[in-house]
């Protein structure tokens, strides 16, 4: 009980659902359309910007009373530009694959809203470690709504999940098709937008 | 200190500590990602003759051992004759020969074409009747994705398999790269000679299409040994 009543806490949880960065604040939406085709791609994207994110939350923090007050947009930048960089590159050793799909996308996380938006108003006037926290919580809480239309669309777009097929043979030979359209950047405002009108629902009741 | 220079000073040591983070990331990782590169490429050129699976996962291993054993790279000189990769290769074609035993399945050329914005690599596998062409594939390219970009798709990349880069007369006519559907756009007796062409990426059909019209020209005598099933090897 003790644990949920914590700021720190608090601060992490918040953003998962209660003030979630995409489907409530409705930032970060363009790599969101881009990399939810597949489950694969989505996941690496959401632990690339989390790392990112709390990371740049906790170097922000850090630093924040010694950052001169008229250059700290281009520290902000600087940090998360270092950070997305080496995101990067430990991709294009490690998954190359995945980095190769990704193409852009990653080194796009340095105009995510999110990111610079958690340094400035949050990292900035708060202690490192709830910052850390507030990163955290916002870089899940964009994951989690990447996975959740990655699923939908992978599933539905081509029969798959994480590459392996779900949809068994009998279901095609029975007429059933995947729907192209999932696969196309719409599909995801659509699914995001159903998300959205869904929480909005569970949260006034 | 004023606060200008406290200001510089401070963005002075950010830059210095930053550059030093990213410098040793990139040194630090730089082999994996050669080794990444490398083995792409080999993936590339494995499947321009159909040797993977599309839908299957391979280890690094498995990958450099199907390489080994079916793949053997040669240097062309301009009569069309085939060299070791050991001797004088200045100014000579790199060729790749499809041959899993002592007979030649395929050869396959490097592509090193002007795109749009950038270099388009890849490879072309040419059948050993020396006029079929096998696959095509692209590695690395800096086409716009969605438009240009599209040239790293399947449906493009099947496109060219089976088509002719000769008439029949034998004459060498390349291959061409139709602005829309081949059946809707090109008479039906030409059609052998052109692939299908992405929506939007006109420009870089058009700059492919030249390119590899000049890249098979080149290697024309390579080509014209195998139809003629002349010889390859100045030993022979």
């Amino acid at each position: 009980m003790k644990l949920t009543r914590n700021k720190t806490f608090k601060t992490f949880a918040d953003p998962l659902w209660q003030n979630n960065p995409i489907s409530i604040q409705v930032l970060g939406i363009c790599s969101a359309l881009a990399v939810t085709v597949q489950m694969n791609t989505a996941l690496v994207m959401a632990l690339a910007l989390t790392f990112v994110i709390s990371f740049s939350n906790l170097t922000v923090s850090i630093l924040r009373n010694s950052i001169p007050g008229n250059v700290r947009i281009i520290f902000e930048l600087s940090i998360i530009s270092t950070l997305v960089i080496i995101a990067d590159q430990v991709l294009q050793a490690f998954m190359y694959d995945i980095s190769r799909q990704l193409s852009v996308f990653v080194g796009l996380i340095i105009t995510n809203c999110i990111v610079m938006g958690r340094a400035e108003t949050f990292a900035m006037s708060n202690k490192p470690f709830i910052s850390f926290a507030d990163g955290l919580g916002n870089g899940l809480g964009y994951g989690g709504v990447l996975v959740l239309v990655a699923f939908f669309r992978e599933l539905l777009g081509s029969g798959k999940l994480f590459g392996y097929d779900i949809v068994p043979e009998s279901f095609y030979a029975a007429g059933y098709e995947n729907m192209g359209f999932m696969l196309l950047a719409p599909a995801a405002f659509i699914i995001i937008g159903l998300l959205v009108w869904l929480q909005k629902t569970i949260m006034n009741k | 200190m004023s606060d200008y220079r406290k200001s510089f000073m401070s963005v002075g040591i950010l830059c210095v500590v930053c550059s030093l983070l990213i410098t040793t990331a990139s040194t630090s990782l730089r082999g994996h990602q050669l080794r990444n590169m490398q083995l792409d490429r080999q993936k590339n050129l494995l499947r321009s003759v159909s040797l993977i699976d599309e839908q299957k996962q391979y280890l690094a291993e498995e990958i450099e051992s199907i390489y080994r054993d079916n793949i053997r790279s040669f240097y062309a000189d301009s009569d069309g004759r085939l060299l070791e990769a050991t001797e004088e290769t200045a100014g000579k074609l790199p060729i790749y020969l499809y041959m899993p035993e002592d007979q030649i399945l395929a050869y396959i050329v490097p592509i090193d074409a002007q795109g749009l914005w950038g270099k388009i690599h890849g490879y072309l596998a040419i059948d050993n009747d020396g006029s079929t062409i096998t696959g095509f594939t692209v590695y690395r390219h800096q086409e716009t994705p969605g438009l240009g970009g599209e040239i790293e798709r399947q449906w493009f990349q099947k496109n060219f398999e089976g088509k002719k880069i000769v008439d029949r007369d034998g004459n060498f006519v390349s291959v061409g790269i139709a602005r829309g559907a081949v059946e809707h756009r090109v008479p039906e007796e030409r059609q052998i000679h052109y692939v299908d062409g992405i929506g939007g990426a006109t420009l870089t059909g058009r700059f492919l299409e030249s390119s590899l019209k000049d890249i098979l020209k080149e290697y024309e005598p390579v080509s014209v040994r195998f139809r003629k099933q002349m010889p390859l090897k100045t030993t022979e």
